[in-house]
């Protein structure tokens, strides 16, 4: 009962936190946030099919890419394109990439999966450096125009320079696009990739086309990685191939799910969450934030291998199992 | 020779030479993975630390055939140690632990190698024996390579004998097809693991000794050359050691007439091929179905 009215108030002040958070926080953490909401979502797409369906993929970094990539393309060469036709390019750029990957790499899966993107990721990435005159290189492409979120007739918000509006527009895509995957794994055919990832023999014999199936999770999981890549162009108003494409950009994602706990939908949520505080601690006492990444990957694999939703649920169950042999012990004595 | 003959002869040697070290590499890596179903990440780090060792050794002692001989060694110990102490705890939780695991490993080796040696290029010479160039029928060839290519058929005849000729190397083959059988047959599994282990990293050390006077020794050393060695395992099937050799003296070959011809794009080369590969053989070149 406690729980049924609990929780509505904590969505509202969750919804209210959000709308004043720039007010609250000032423009520094407001950046912050933006850059936590963006890759909780790409975690939360890496996850989709490396919790929900099982493949781990190393190269989620050209999806990222490719969107990112698609918007800063076309609002550098297409003059006068407004703002959601963009974001909508590079969108079906991702979902494009992942359509054509998909026939290859869902007829493997395990150890074979993880390489080929590793392998493909490490591909866009030298692609993006040595096709000097489309991606600019090391350089990538900066400072491409960001027109204002219009609605013809109705409002102009302007973006360029001004992070409390883009603030908005990134938790409100964001948001949109956690909540559509979530309602995603909540559907018949989301629980078939469960299914795939705990008994993929099974779901074959059940009449499911298995490359097939895990063919749309995968077209999903890349598209919304390139959505949340497409907000980080923008946010930095800079696409590059080390910011956008490389190696460590396929593994944050991966390592806030494993911090997080994998297979849960908030998991990567609350790993990307420690991620992004321990990120901000380190840059400010060194610079080796991939030895102090690493070191953590060991530790959870090691210690903790269900992440922290993991151990939070252990907590839980013990506590309940305490209060529950407590409960025992008083009625019989 | 005329200019063009030879320019294609020494690409070709130079191909050779490059699969020979790549399969070095991707000779551990794959046996590893057949034996214990671990596909180490953190090969590629530590193929990169055995340069960074013998770097050490030449800077101690000043002698090239030295760190050859201990630098290797160092890392076959190495390995030994990351196999007892983070491999072994975590066995039991599958093939996405132990990937991340071993990505968690070769990024610590990354970040302790730049704490200790720092980022830049770390030259290192080669004694005068195998300097400078030899002629061969009017192509005039540099030593070094000739001698890789030497030095990697003598480890490689050594490793065929190794597992073809002795018990050990019985042990190893039973075990890559079937780890159990050979567990209740009453031979002790993990010790042979850690050895296999110990050997994969001691090869994978040689590679990143005879590597290093060519491309000097830096940071970066492990994405370049360890990518090619993972893309070398995952086409030619992973287990399969045949396949590792086939593959890797093709990827040789594509590379350096690849920069050859299509100078910006002989990277792509190998992902297209390794593409094709697995387009119409999923599990890999010379692969069996799990």
């Amino acid at each position: 009962m406690m729980k049924k009215t609990i929780k509505p108030i904590l969505w509202l002040a969750l919804l209210v936190i959000l709308i004043f958070f720039p007010k609250l926080f000032g423009v520094y953490y407001t950046n912050v946030f933006v850059t936590f909401a963006i890759f909780a979502t790409y975690a939360v797409a890496v996850n989709v099919l490396l919790g929900y369906t099982g493949l781990l993929s190393f190269g989620h970094a050209m999806f990222f890419g490719a969107g990112g990539y698609g918007t800063a393309l076309a609002l550098k060469h297409i003059d006068g394109l407004a703002l959601m036709p963009a974001i909508g390019i590079g969108f079906l750029a991702a979902m494009l990439l992942a359509l054509v990957l998909a026939p290859l790499v869902t007829r493997v899966s395990g150890t074979a999966f993880a390489m080929i993107h590793l392998a493909f990721g490490q591909l866009f990435y030298i692609l993006a450096l040595k096709l000097r005159h489309i991606t600019g290189g090391e350089d990538g492409i900066g400072n491409f125009p960001i027109p204002a979120f219009t609605i013809p007739g109705l409002i102009s918000i302007p973006l360029k320079g001004d992070p409390v509006n883009f603030y908005y527009l990134a938790i409100v895509i964001m948001g949109l696009s956690l909540w559509l995957m979530w309602f995603f794994t909540k559907t018949p055919f989301g629980q078939i990739q469960v299914g795939i990832r705990d008994n993929e023999k099974r779901i074959d014999y059940l009449g499911y086309k298995i490359p097939q199936t895990k063919a749309i999770i995968y077209v999903v999981s890349g598209a919304f990685s390139g959505l949340a890549g497409c907000i980080y162009g923008l946010f930095h108003n800079l696409v590059s191939a080390d910011g956008s494409l490389g190696a460590m950009i396929s593994f944050s994602p991966i390592i806030a799910a494993m911090v997080g706990g994998v297979g849960s939908f908030f998991g990567p949520i609350w790993g990307t969450a420690v991620f992004q505080v321990i990120e901000e601690l380190t840059h400010r006492f060194t610079d080796r934030v991939e030895l102090v990444m690493g070191v953590i990957l060991i530790l959870v694999v090691m210690f903790a291998p269900s992440g922290i939703t993991g151990a939070v649920n252990t907590m839980k169950m013990k506590w309940h199992a305490y209060t529950a042999s407590k409960a025992k012990m008083e009625k019989t004595s | 020779m005329d200019p063009t003959t030879s320019m294609y002869v020494a690409q070709g040697i130079h191909g050779i030479a490059y699969g020979m070290v790549l399969f070095l590499i991707a000779s551990g890596l794959t046996i590893i993975f057949g034996m214990m179903g671990i596909l180490n990440l953190a090969h590629a780090a530590i193929f990169m630390l055995s340069g960074y060792f013998c770097y050490q050794i030449i800077a101690m002692t000043g002698s090239f055939w030295l760190g050859l001989v201990l630098a290797p060694i160092g890392t076959g110990i190495f390995g030994i140690f990351l196999e007892r102490v983070f491999m072994r705890s975590i066995r039991a939780s599958g093939h996405l632990g132990e990937l991340i695991l071993t990505l968690g490993l070769s990024m610590v080796i990354l970040g302790l190698v730049k704490v200790f040696w720092g980022t830049q290029s770390l030259p290192m010479q080669v004694p005068e024996i195998i300097q400078g160039m030899v002629n061969l029928g009017g192509l005039e060839y540099p030593i070094y390579r000739l001698f890789i290519i030497g030095m990697s058929l003598v480890v490689l005849v050594l490793m065929v004998l190794l597992l073809y000729k002795t018990r050990l190397g019985k042990i190893v083959r039973a075990a890559v097809s079937d780890r159990d059988m050979v567990n209740a047959l009453g031979i002790n599994i993990p010790v042979v693991f850690m050895l296999v282990f110990g050997v994969g990293c001691w090869l994978a050390g040689i590679a990143g000794v005879a590597i290093a006077p060519i491309l000097t020794v830096f940071p970066g050393l492990a994405d370049q050359v360890g990518m090619d060695a993972f893309i070398v395992v995952v086409t030619g099937g992973f287990g399969s050691l045949a396949g590792a050799f086939v593959v890797s003296i093709i990827f040789g070959l594509l590379s350096s007439y690849g920069i050859q011809f299509l100078s910006q794009l002989a990277p792509v080369l190998m992902v297209i091929f390794m593409a094709i590969v697995l387009a119409i053989r999923p599990n890999g070149l010379f692969g069996v179905k799990e």
